[in-house]
């Protein structure tokens, strides 16, 4: 059986080399931690989660199915503990509504709009913006744009992890594009 | 014609639209200005998106977990547990086995008691009655040893086969709890 790189890892890892975890997780923390982050909104509880997450992995590597891509097993235990921990800690998850956390205070006066309608901020700060946005639509769909463009996933593998119909999530994934473009236009950044 | 909806705009950027979908809202898009407008904010939108801001986690993340699941303290500090039980195991079971207790401890111990009342001598029988137990057990067992191997070199492997049997059988009923504990630990 071909075993790609992270497979190779988690083998050397079932032999007990340690420093072969090590590199997996140095492989995967950022994109983990960027997830969880984004979900949670809180620097010290993702640092938590993510350290969490990679003691479970860790002790549930023996039923790792070699079979299966390791991203996509290890995504969907990441999901399940933060979404545990929102559930038990976090009832009333803040959204669009809470002004206080409001992206508004990146866009300036007098910026000159471009034809495909967006005011001309610095693609930086277009980047800023939209993924601050992001930081603040409800969870239902905020979690779909995290694994879809944090963790690069397709749509069928984002079912997979999330337990909902493909449908579902081309929906949800929809609207939340739709939420972002009003947004934006709310906030002048479309005209 | 009606503008495309929203739906039919990403999916069209995202080219999953069937081709005559495709092909319908390709020819809306050359009439229609708005919808044009609004295709390429959901392309920017899409461009934006697929390109995340990341958070960088602190550096503590991996050495901390890399402690969490090999603490270096307690596996020094087991090793050194073991070593000390094995020494205090061994040389207690050759004191008992070669019979060196027999003219001074227990007669120690024996003596003491004599004319003790209390508590303390309640003890002091208590753990001469635990030796003398231990004793006649080793007595009984060095006497099937030298019945079974009668060279001091072959009682001198038995015991040792003994000791491992005794390790081998402890650390096999130790992993599984030491395993589940650092689980629960995490």
């Amino acid at each position: 059986m071909q075993l790609d790189e992270d497979q190779a890892l988690i083998r050397k890892t079932l032999r007990g080399e340690r420093r072969a975890f090590e590199e997996l997780m140095r492989k995967y923390e950022k994109r983990i931690y960027g997830f969880v982050v984004r979900m949670v909104r809180n620097e010290e509880t993702a640092v938590d989660l993510t350290q969490d997450f990679f003691i479970k992995i860790f002790t549930v590597l023996e039923k790792y199915n070699f079979e299966y891509k390791f991203s996509t097993w290890a995504y969907r235990i990441c999901y399940n503990l933060v979404i545990d921990h929102i559930r038990k800690h976090q009832a009333q998850v803040s959204s669009l509504d809470d002004e206080s956390v409001s992206p508004r205070d990146l866009l300036t006066s007098g910026n000159v709009v471009r034809e495909d309608g967006f005011k001309a901020l610095s693609r930086a700060e277009t980047r800023d913006y939209v993924w601050r946005v992001v930081d603040q639509i409800p969870l239902k769909f905020r979690e779909l744009i995290l694994l879809r463009y944090i963790q690069d996933l397709k749509y069928e593998e984002i079912a997979d992890i999330t337990a909902l119909p493909v449908g579902t999530v081309k929906n949800r994934i929809f609207k939340a594009k739709e939420i972002l473009k009003q947004e934006m236009e709310k906030d002048g950044l479309l005209v | 014609m009606a503008c495309l909806s929203d739906e039919t705009l990403i999916a069209y950027n995202e080219g999953s639209l069937g081709p005559i979908e495709s092909a319908r809202a390709r020819d809306h898009l050359l009439l229609c200005a708005d919808c044009r407008r609004a295709a390429a904010a959901f392309r920017l939108l899409d461009s934006v998106l697929a390109q995340p801001v990341l958070h960088n986690p602190p550096d503590r993340v991996v050495p901390q977990v890399m402690q969490r699941l090999f603490p270096a303290l307690p596996r020094l500090t087991s090793i050194a547990a073991m070593v000390a039980a094995s020494a205090v195991f061994l040389i207690t079971w050759i004191y008992i086995y070669f019979d060196f207790s027999s003219s001074s401890l227990i007669q120690a111990l024996r003596l003491t008691t004599d004319g003790t009342s209390g508590w303390l001598a309640g003890i002091i029988k208590g753990i001469t009655l635990v030796y003398n137990g231990a004793q006649a057990a080793s007595k009984a067992l060095a006497a099937l040893l030298r019945m079974l191997l009668p060279t001091p070199l072959g009682t001198v492997v038995a015991a040792v086969a003994v000791l491992a049997l005794a390790g081998w059988l402890a650390s096999a009923w130790m992993r599984p709890r030491l395993k589940r504990a650092k689980a629960n630990r995490s």
